[in-house]
């Protein structure tokens, strides 16, 4: 069974576990997944196309600035080679004040803000100067020595003063004979070819400036800074040859370690060349901006996307977590409920039902594997005397502690249940030899046998049982389980704390006796008990005074059984009382009815057994059953035996005045058998003795006999005591009581013991007889 | 607390002498020239290139003086609000990219005196002592 739920169990295990992929949380986590996969693959792509189309905006537009600029200092230039040629011009026809006065007149010189021109001698001596010219530095006049002896247009380094760094240009004169007569010199502010450096299209980074064929800046701006004199360095090989169409390299510029797509461009005419540089940091600014609005928004979608997703699976999984709390609860309760149902609540141990199935496991295995078991069957010897005078509670407590015993004295593999009351069963699986059996019993009787605290007070309990062996005691449960009983009620005989192993012999011999014992226990439920009425007779008019109740047991499968049979068992395992309290009840009843149907008053007789006698209880259970039923306590006489009174005198003594004081009648049974002395007898509160059957049915032939009934009869009259004889049961046993003048009889000779209705008509006939 | 008060006061007292200071240099024009009050933004335009007619659509021609001079520096820092730098960048940038061309410069009063009197749409400026008759002082309004 238990191997058949723990193989479900792993199944169901394996398709939850498959289904829990298909379950929200993961199914959330995966979409959240994708979506971000998604979303961050879009961004990386739109970012990298952004970089890459701004990237070649920028190689692109360096190209045109290029040109831009190529044209505007190719036009700058040409005006000053013009301005000089000018002057040269003038200077050979006029003197060369006059001439610059006539050019400036004329507006033909360019503006003194920014253009400074002169005409030097061939010995270098300023012969006319317009704007601001000195002649203070050692490199102005080796510049001034070139450029007189080239006659070309003659571009000079820059040249630092202190309002700023100049270049110069000049040419040279020759005069008729074509010797050198001089230098026209133009001076310009360095910065005036740099001054188209726009910010709007360079930027703060950008660069514009203007190289000598010597890989030297002539000039070059950069923002608002502008520098001279510096060396390209690697920008010249990496950034020239660029043609229109083709967009400018990246280069890295050594002297400000700034990236920039660069075009270096010579210039056609003059030894220079344009360098135009666009930051690449600075230029990619703005698209590096988008890139990061990108990535933000990526940013924020993505913590969207997570929060829903964080949300959603939150939801979901608390859900998902309820639901499992649901179905666990709903296991653990099925599981409960199952456990309630085969374990016995007070001791937790298995119980009858359990049992039962177990007990079939057992036996289906052991046929299978031929093996034996043992079954012990187990019955406290004293609990219904501790369950009385202790109260339930102990009782339960004993139980529980018996339990534990039990399960501690045998192997875990053993079964230990209990089957109700103080039964317990415990059952020992594959035993090799019945021999093994013993020393696990005298195991049980000796943990059992320890004393016990209830309530305060220390208790010694014990145990009987009987042993039954499969398949040799039995083939099936039922069998089992009744030999097992059998034999602890064999233990039980045998003087208890003990163990017996069933034999059939034990089976054979006291089939009925044990039989009786364990079904004795149900006939008060089951209403197995009868009472009978046998009819007591005047001995002079012969009219019917009275009744005896008698008990009979209909057992339903042995028949009628008498008292003698079975108010011993009764006795001994206390069953004696609630009989008792029974019959009292009962005979009391039935006398209140046959009155109220219109009989005369009869007197009704109850024999109380020696233990009954002496129960506490007995005064309370006589005066409950008279108010129950209403009964005359007059009509009610007890019967109890010589022996009976005879054991504790002063104690008959007290109870029988209790039942004087009550009204109810005593009447002492089979008088003559005891050994009770007249003064004795005179002690007891009496008002009836009845002669033992036995010295009536000797009557006739026995002198002693006769001489005794004589004697008793004459003892009674004496005491004046009502006599009774017993047994009555012919004619002449009859007649010679009728001489002695005893007073009323009962037996065969009269009537015999009958039941209720047939001693009801048994009266109605004798009325219509009588009218 | 004393020392810093003293020294706003101090700042301020400096600033207005140097601004009585700066106004040394009056704006001129010939006694024929209808031009009597200028702001200082048409003023700034004018010396710009920025305007060249008036809205009566008289012409106007501004006459500068050498840069290294003192009345061409007052000049523009007062008028203007710039350093002769800045004129200087101004017009580099124009002439360059080919949009303009400055004023013509004189290199003396007398040379200034004498453009602005021969020609009735010309302006230009000098010192406040040395302006002569036949020259009529522009009002400037800020």
């Amino acid at each position: 069974m238990t191997v058949a739920t723990s193989e479900n169990q792993a199944k169901t295990d394996r398709s939850r576990r498959f289904h829990r992929f298909l379950e929200a949380p993961v199914l959330i986590g995966a979409l959240a997944l994708i979506g971000l996969s998604l979303i961050w693959s879009a961004t990386f792509h739109l970012t990298s196309d952004v970089i890459a189309s701004a990237s070649r905006n920028n190689a692109s537009m360096t190209t045109d600035v290029a040109q831009t600029y190529e044209a505007q200092v190719v036009r700058a230039l040409r005006e000053i080679d013009q301005t000089l040629k000018l002057v040269r011009y003038d200077v050979q026809r006029q003197a060369p004040e006059a001439a610059i006065d006539d050019l400036n007149e004329q507006d033909l010189l360019p503006p003194s803000l920014l253009f400074s021109v002169a005409v030097l001698s061939p010995e270098g001596n300023l012969l006319a100067t317009h704007g601001r010219f000195g002649l203070e530095r050692a490199e102005e006049r080796a510049f001034f020595q070139r450029a007189l002896r080239t006659q070309q247009l003659t571009l000079s380094r820059p040249i630092d003063t202190d309002v700023g760094a100049f270049l110069y240009f000049a040419r040279g004169m020759t005069d008729e004979q074509g010797r050198d007569s001089g230098v026209v010199t133009l001076a310009v502010h360095a910065e005036y070819f740099v001054s188209g450096y726009d910010s709007a299209t360079l930027g703060e980074a950008g660069l514009l400036g203007l190289a000598g064929d010597d890989d030297n800046f002539r000039v070059y701006r950069t923002g608002d800074k502008i520098g001279v004199g510096t060396s390209l360095g690697v920008v010249a090989r990496e950034a020239s040859g660029v043609t229109d169409s083709s967009p400018a390299p990246l280069v890295r510029h050594p002297w400000d370690q700034v990236e920039r797509y660069t075009v270096v461009r010579e210039l056609f005419e003059f030894p220079l060349s344009v360098v135009i540089g666009l930051s690449h940091a600075e230029q990619l600014a703005p698209a590096r901006a988008t890139v990061r609005e990108y990535y933000w928004r990526a940013v924020f979608a993505s913590g969207l996307l997570i929060g829903i997703a964080g949300i959603l699976g939150f939801l979901s999984w608390r859900l998902q977590k309820e639901r499992q709390q649901a179905t666990e609860e709903r296991v653990q309760h099925a599981q409960k409920v199952e456990y309630l149902a085969f374990h016995d609540s007070l001791t937790d141990l298995p119980n009858r039902a359990y049992f039962s199935r177990l007990l079939t496991q057992s036996m289906l295995e052991a046929r299978r594997y031929e093996r034996q078991f043992a079954l012990l069957f187990l019955d406290l010897d004293r609990f219904k005397h501790i369950n009385d005078s202790l109260g339930h509670d102990a009782g339960d407590e004993l139980l529980q502690e018996i339990a534990r015993r039990l399960a501690c004295a045998v192997r875990e593999s053993d079964v230990v249940a209990r089957l109700g009351g103080d039964e317990f069963v415990v059952l020992l699986p594959n035993i090799a030899d019945p021999q093994h059996v013993s020393p696990v019993a005298d195991k049980i009787l000796a943990a059992c046998a320890k004393p016990f605290t209830l309530v305060g007070q220390e208790f010694r309990v014990t145990v009987s049982i009987g042993i039954t062996l499969f398949p040799r005691d039995g083939d099936d449960e039922q069998t089992l389980m009744k030999n097992a009983d059998m034999a602890m009620y064999h233990a039980k005989a045998l003087g208890k704390n003990n163990f017996q192993f069933f034999s059939e012999s034990l089976s054979d011999d006291s089939l009925e006796r044990l039989t009786l014992e364990s079904s004795l226990r149900h006939a008060l439920e089951r209403q197995e008990f009868r009472l009978y009425y046998q009819p007591k007779r005047n001995m002079k008019s012969g009219d019917i005074t009275g009744v005896e109740a008698l008990l009979r047991w209909a057992h339903p499968e042995l028949g009628m059984i008498l008292p003698m049979q079975f108010i011993p068992v009764a006795e001994e395992n206390g069953l004696i009382v609630p009989i008792g309290r029974w019959v009292f009840h009962t005979a009391c009843q039935q006398s209140v009815d046959w009155q109220a149907n219109g009989m005369p008053p009869l007197s009704m007789a109850i024999n109380l057994s020696a233990r009954q006698f002496i129960d506490e209880h007995l005064l309370d259970d006589i005066k409950l059953a008279l108010e129950e039923t209403g009964m005359n306590p007059d009509l009610l006489e007890l019967e109890i035996t010589e022996s009976m009174v005879m054991r504790d005198v002063e104690a008959t003594v007290k109870i029988l005045k209790e039942l004087k004081a009550m009204g109810v009648r005593v009447a002492i049974d089979d008088f003559g058998t005891g050994y009770s002395s007249l003064s004795t007898l005179k002690q007891f509160p009496v008002d009836t003795i009845k002669i033992d059957a036995s010295f009536i049915h000797d009557l006739t032939r026995s002198l002693e006999d006769r001489g005794l009934t004589e004697a008793i009869i004459a003892v009674g009259r004496s005491l004046s005591l009502n006599v009774i004889a017993e047994g009555v049961e012919t004619s002449e046993q009859y007649e010679f009581l009728q001489a002695q003048a005893c007073d009323e009889f009962q037996g065969f000779y009269g009537n015999e013991a009958l039941p209720a209705e047939e001693f009801s008509r048994l009266i109605a006939s004798i009325r219509s007889g009588r009218s | 607390m004393p020392r810093t008060f003293v020294k706003i006061i101090m700042t301020g007292l400096l600033s207005v002498l140097g601004h009585f200071a700066c106004a040394d240099v009056v704006v001129v024009v010939s006694d024929g020239s209808p031009v009597r009050t200028l702001s200082a933004t048409q003023l700034a335009d004018i010396y710009l290139g920025r305007l060249t007619y008036l809205s009566e659509g008289e012409a106007i021609v501004p006459i500068d003086q050498a840069e290294q001079t003192q009345a061409h520096s007052d000049f523009y820092q007062h008028y203007l609000g710039r350093t002769p730098a800045q004129i200087r960048s101004h017009w580099s940038r124009l002439i360059f990219t080919g949009r303009g061309q400055p004023p013509r410069a004189v290199n003396s009063h007398a040379a200034l005196v004498e453009a602005v009197t021969r020609n009735p749409n010309a302006i230009g400026y000098m010192d406040a002592e040395a302006v002569p008759d036949g020259l009529r002082v522009v009002d400037i309004e800020f």
